[in-house]
């Protein structure tokens, strides 16, 4: 009503539609980020035994002029751990390490990443690294917090597209456009392209609002602001109420964005009031998908004759009651049910019992005194009466429907519903399923209805298995974008068209939008090697998952509000071989680890850290804390519990639980052996484990994690029963000291602290140095 | 501000983001945490240090007693004789959005009576005969406004000031400009808080560093009797406290041989200074959550020998014990009970039982130990109900103008602020929207709402958004 009312507001009023474009200045435009990537040469450097690589004589040159030298190249032992948890999150194999060892050839390490790469680890690493980007989650979260049934596929999809390593471009087509590419060869439907445009689905939405423009728009506003801080690293939404304060990026930008979007279809239902429905898409042939449809249909036909025949049933089986309710009540005040049906007398009895709260509909009963008792009795009968003859009027109603429908073979309509607020007395003596006069829950079910109880469960067995579905858009109706000023959908401004931010469109121009929402275009320009964003922030990104830090340091923002890239030439001459490299990241992940920079130690020399103490120019690798999927995945894998199964969901359900039920807590993860990837999110309670190490709160695009060092992890590793467990396991399994160490640690135990093992555990057994080494900082640090 | 600018100020607003994304100390919902404390023996500050607010503060503590489904103030504390003269007659204005659209009814008296009480004469329900016994201590605001009609977004609003994005919670905010007076407890706690309509969002700290996350104690969901252990990973199970020490004294040697070849880098220490904090906190924490250390007196005082009033009884009893240690918020929630869109008269007198007892507790045990004057007491729900029925018997949400009050933290006592219309459907007078409510409380602990901000995503943000009115007329 509400959303129509405004829809129609916005068909009329027009405000400004002169405004003037804004104008921004050169300084602006030429702002580095919005520059054609270039493809630098690497500078010549003093020294040049050092590098591996271009990248390398990149750092290089920067490190020598602030006098620093590398640091030396980090081990065997270390590199391997590095790597390892690097591409696929787990620990080294004692196997892996000695192969490792034993490989002498110069190209030993470069045999090792090409391994992690090739490993279906690597996407489960990895492509939770982009989950963070797409803030991932099961359930819509924000109000009522109903699941995301279908949403594990886009999560398997991204697991998939990493392990395939399927070209970044291609890959941010998908995202925002990939049920508008064409299906493979042979297909009828692009199921993973559809699966793909979860990145646009499964973000929090407040479904329960009840300004649906709003509810609308929130969700368009949640699209705009991961695709633009996601894919470009620009913080586009904040121009929704306001021209943005700092880049060049005006409101009418915004809404040249959020047409398109609102030309997409997000929801099944809007509705009026109440929850509104979230648009799934099968990801099956059209046949398939109608076939289930028309089978569904044949069910529900029957349910409803079911349902028709019980009520009738029901109303046999009440009709001489209806009449006897005074009669009842008299006998429940005498305590003396004799001559009643015993069951319907008890169950009067229970519906007329006191309790400690009022009940205002029975306050006159309960009122009652031997001398007026029956006049009493008598004026619930009348009331009952009276809204019985209102009720019988919509039931006979509705039969007569029910008898039109079965003329002309049809599904029966359902049976009325209640108003609010009326026949108050008579829903609650008749219509429930334990109320006085409903059927008794052992009733004999007539012989019809039990043929048809058996025509239906013939039905639901031969019925075709539901069409895989998705968590996914589509294109919607098109509609004509306003400016919304300050945001508020009920003040439109001047109209919009689709288009992308003027600043960003750069030299090149805005994209042919053609029919359609617009999202294609919009990908085709975002995947563009044109575009100075897209490339740059995916390398940046991938350089953020190996050296802790990107070159931009606030990956999510190349805004004048974010950092300054550390190395410009760098992070260009990344961006440019990405490209070239056919946007592959696998190729990309290669040229970073075969580097100089990549392998050499941790190790901090007090100029290091008094010069350079955030490590910006790379003169150390940087130690980080292992992130929470790590740490679980890692202990789970060293004493052999780890359940390796890939994809797939352990969430069930539709819809959403009581509001305080604790299965609206997310799975334990104590409860699966899985890897973390694979837990659901249900994105308003996230598992107390993944708070406690830093796991992103799934509500808005993360750009990294933080990694905290807190009290209450060193709680858990101390008192958790699941570092118990895997203590109690790990010591069953290894003997000596040195096993632990190579298990635990990915390396070999020196002689002294074989020493210091042995004596400890002699004293106090296998399991605590177990636990110790899985508390120490050597586990949860990477060197 | 021009780009150059701007781009001289990163590298210091970096060096802040990356201390505080390092080293703070998040509690996840896990909690107890603290951290750092002053044993850390690392460059970087400890988030949750106890900081002086300022401006004069009224108020150093919090506690928020949460009302989840929204009680009825017509019913409650907002006194509105016109309602019984109009019983059953038409709204004589027209109805603003309601969750059950178009399912509603005509005007529907309160089925409780009102009596002035106290010196103050302010009116109370016979719901809440205890709580009435107090009013002169209360400064109710009888005018509050919300921006939406569903519970998540409205609880979310009540909560965070936002009804559309994750945003932190007051509670966080307000650690945030405060710290806390303990560092072995966490600074902001939530008692058995709702799962449902925003659920951890409403005590999350968002952008915020997750030093200032709430920390849960159990949830709705669970039954007092169940909840065994109110912190996670407290206690171990399996070893004795000098066995645990032995092994502890083994980790730290382990930790501080690989430190030793690791030169430069705090945070291999401060891991260490982690774990001694934790050790020092099993030991300690579980002093502050033991409430059977409280004379009979006082905890028959909050109700916590009737079935009826235990919950919410322990609740404000912990909340007490909790804030006398130095927490800085805290919040006790009752969940999910006051949503009565049908069988208002059974269900709210259900409800207020449970409550009213321990409220009163809790303010005369404030009182009496002197802790009321700086303790910023807050009650209400995510809304109001309305004056026309619904269900029958029930009523429908209404964020449109509905009552909140305070009591203590330099509020005036027995005052009242704000009105609604004759119907208590509309705030007229004084109206105080959520936003209000925030600016007003940060006032009261000594902030400016417009001066505690944080930058994220490319802005400063605040809890009133660019919103916020600071009711000073009820600042005493």
């Amino acid at each position: 009503m509400r959303c129509l009312l405004l829809a129609s507001c916005l068909a009329v009023f027009c405000f400004g539609a002169d405004a003037p474009k804004p104008k921004y200045s050169a300084g602006q435009r030429n702002f580095w980020s919005f520059r054609p990537i270039q493809n630098p040469t690497a500078p010549e450097v003093r020294d040049s035994s050092w590098a591996k690589s271009t990248i390398d004589r990149f750092l290089y040159s920067k490190m020598d002029a602030k006098g620093l030298k590398p640091a030396p190249a980090a081990s065997k032992e270390v590199l391997l751990r590095r790597a390892t948890y690097d591409l696929t999150g787990l620990p080294p194999t004692e196997a892996e390490l000695a192969a490792f060892d034993a490989d002498k050839s110069p190209d030993a390490f470069d045999k090792v990443v090409d391994r992690l790469l090739a490993s279906p680890r690597y996407g489960e690493r990895w492509g939770r690294h982009w989950l963070d980007v797409a803030r991932y989650a099961d359930s819509t979260g924000a109000d009522e917090d109903h699941r995301y049934p279908h949403a594990w596929r886009y999560r398997d999809y991204v697991i998939d597209a990493f392990n395939r390593d399927i070209p970044y471009d291609r890959f941010v087509m998908e995202q925002l456009a990939g049920d508008l590419l064409p299906a493979p060869d042979g297909k009828e439907v692009n199921e993973r392209g559809i699966v793909a445009t979860g990145f646009l689905s499964i973000g929090p939405r407040l479904i329960a609002e009840q300004d649906k423009v709003k509810m609308l728009y929130d969700f368009i506003d949640e699209q705009i602001d991961t695709t633009t801080r996601g894919l470009l690293g620009m913080t586009v939404a904040c121009a929704r109420c306001h021209d943005h304060k700092f880049d060049p990026i005006a409101t009418k930008d915004y809404y040249s964005l959020a047409a398109i979007f609102a030309n997409t279809k997000s929801w099944k239902r809007i509705g009026t009031t109440g929850v509104s429905d979230i648009h799934y898409s099968p990801i099956a042939p059209s046949a398939e998908v109608k076939a289930y449809e028309a089978h569904q249909a044949k069910i529900l036909k029957v349910r409803r004759e079911i349902d028709l025949q019980m009520y009738e049933e029901a109303e046999r089986f009440a009709m001489p009651l209806r009449q006897q309710v005074a009669r009842y009540m008299e006998a429940v005040f005498e305590r003396d049910g004799d001559g009643l049906d015993p069951g319907v007398y008890s169950r009067w009895q229970k519906f007329l019992k006191p309790d400690r709260d009022p009940q205002p509909l029975l306050e006159p009963w309960f009122a009652a005194t031997p001398a007026n008792y029956k006049q009493i009795a008598q004026t619930y009968q009348d009331r009952f009466d009276k809204e019985a003859a209102e009720w019988d009027r919509r039931v006979a109603d509705w039969k007569q429907k029910a008898a039109e429908a079965r003329a002309k073979d049809a599904v029966i309509p359902a049976r009325p519903g209640l108003k609010d607020g009326d026949v108050l007395f008579l829903r609650r003596v008749l219509l429930e399923r334990l109320d006085p006069l409903a059927l008794p829950e052992k009733w004999p079910v007539p012989g019809s209805i039990a043929a048809l109880n058996v025509d239906l469960e013939a039905l639901r067995k031969s019925s075709p298995p539901e069409p895989p579905m998705a968590c996914a858009v589509t294109e919607g109706e098109l509609v004509k974008q306003k400016v919304f000023v300050r945001g508020d959908a009920g003040i439109p401004g001047e109209d919009v068209d689709r288009a992308v931010p003027d600043v960003m469109a750069g030299s090149y121009g805005q994209p042919d939008f053609g029919t359609g929402s617009g999202r294609l275009a919009l990908a085709q320009w975002i995947a563009s090697p044109k575009n100075p964003l897209t490339a740059r922030v995916m390398v940046n990104r991938i350089w953020q998952g190996h050296f802790g830090e990107g070159l931009v340091r606030t990956p999510s923002n190349f805004g004048i509000l974010g950092s300054r890239p550390t190395n410009p030439e760098l992070l260009d001459s990344l961006a440019s071989q990405f490209i070239a490299d056919g946007w592959s990241m696998k190729a990309m992940h290669r040229r970073m680890m075969l580097t100089a920079a990549y392998q050499q130690s941790s190790e901090v020399t007090k100029q290091k850290a008094d010069e350079d103490p955030e490590n910006k120019l790379l003169s150390h690798f940087s130690r980080r804390r292992l992130d929470v999927e790590e740490i679980r995945d890692a202990m789970l894998a060293m004493d052999g519990s780890l359940d390796l199964t890939m994809g797939g969901t352990l969430q069930s359900g539709t819809g959403t639980d009581g509001e305080n039920d604790s299965k609206r807590l997310s799975i334990s993860p104590d409860a699966s052996k899985r890897r973390t990837v694979y837990l659901p999110l249900r994105r308003s309670n996230l598992p107390t484990l993944l708070n406690l190490f830093d796991f992103s709160d799934a509500t808005t695009t993360c750009e990294g994690r933080d990694r905290t060092n807190v009290a209450p992890q060193a709680l858990f590793m101390m008192n958790s029963p699941f570092v118990e467990e895997r203590a109690m396991l790990l010591s069953k399994k290894m003997e000596t000291p040195d096993e632990l160490y190579q298990r635990v640690l990915g390396r070999h135990a020196t002689r002294d602290e074989v020493e210091q093992a042995k004596s400890y555990i002699a004293k106090v057994g296998v399991k605590s140095f177990a636990r110790i080494l899985l508390a120490s900082n050597e586990f949860i640090y990477v060197d | 501000m021009s780009i150059e600018r701007i781009g001289q100020n990163d590298r210091h607003r970096i060096s802040r983001r990356a201390i505080l994304r390092y080293s703070a100390c998040g509690f996840g919902s896990l909690g107890l945490t603290s951290m750092m404390a002053s044993a850390a023996s690392t460059a970087t500050a400890n988030p949750l240090a106890p900081k002086k607010a300022p401006y004069p503060a009224k108020a150093k503590r919090v506690i928020f007693l949460f009302m989840h489904g929204g009680p009825s103030s017509i019913d409650t504390f907002d006194y509105k004789p016109k309602l019984a003269e109009y019983n059953d007659k038409p709204l004589p204005f027209k109805r603003p959005l309601t969750f059950a659209e178009g399912n509603t009814g005509n005007l529907m008296k309160s089925p409780w009576e009102f009596k002035q009480h106290g010196q103050s004469g302010l009116w109370v329900s016979s719901l809440f005969p205890k709580v009435a016994e107090c009013v002169d201590d209360i400064c109710m605001l009888k005018s509050v406004v919300g921006d939406s009609v569903a519970h998540g977004g409205a609880s979310l609003q009540l909560h965070t000031g936002s009804n559309t994005f994750t945003r932190p919670a007051m509670g966080s905010w307000v650690v945030y400009g405060m710290g806390s007076e303990n560092q072995n407890l966490p600074g902001f706690v939530t008692i058995k808080p709702a799962l449902a309509h925003g659920g951890a969002k409403n005590w999350s700290s968002a952008f915020l560093p997750a030093a200032y996350q709430g920390t849960a104690i159990g949830n709705a969901g669970i039954k007092l009797d169940d909840l065994k252990e109110p912190i996670e990973y407290l206690s171990n199970k399996g070893l004795t406290v000098e066995q645990q020490r032995y092994e502890l004294d083994m980790l730290q040697k382990v930790n501080r041989q690989h430190a030793a070849m690791r030169e430069h880098d705090g945070e291999l220490e401060a891991r260490i200074q982690a774990f001694e904090l934790a050790f020092r906190m099993q030991a300690e924490a579980p002093e502050a959550f033991d409430t059977a250390r409280e004379s009979d007196v006082t905890q028959k005082l909050y109700g916590l020998d009737d079935p009826d009033t235990k919950d919410f009884g322990w609740q404000c009893l912990l909340a007490r014990r909790l804030l006398e240690r130095g927490v800085r918020f805290v919040q006790c929630s009752h969940s999910y009970k006051w949503d009565q869109h049908s069988e208002l008269v059974r269900l709210h007198t259900h409800n207020a039982r449970e409550v009213d007892k321990p409220i009163a507790g809790l303010l005369k045990d404030l009182k009496a130990r002197d802790m009321l004057k700086d303790t910023l007491v807050i009650w209400g729900g995510e809304f109001g109900r309305t004056p026309i029925v619904q269900g029958g018997d029930g009523r429908d949400h209404n964020p449109y103008g509905y009552t909140m009050w305070m009591a203590g933290g330099g509020v005036k006592p027995g005052f009242s602020y704000g009105a609604t219309d004759d119907f208590g459907y509309y705030a007229v007078e004084d109206r105080m929207h959520l936003h209000d409510l925030h600016a007003t409380i940060l006032q009261l602990l000594g902030f400016h709402h417009k001066e505690l901000t944080y930058f994220y995503g490319g802005r400063h943000h605040r809890l009133t958004d660019v919103h916020g009115e600071v009711a000073d007329k009820i600042i005493a």
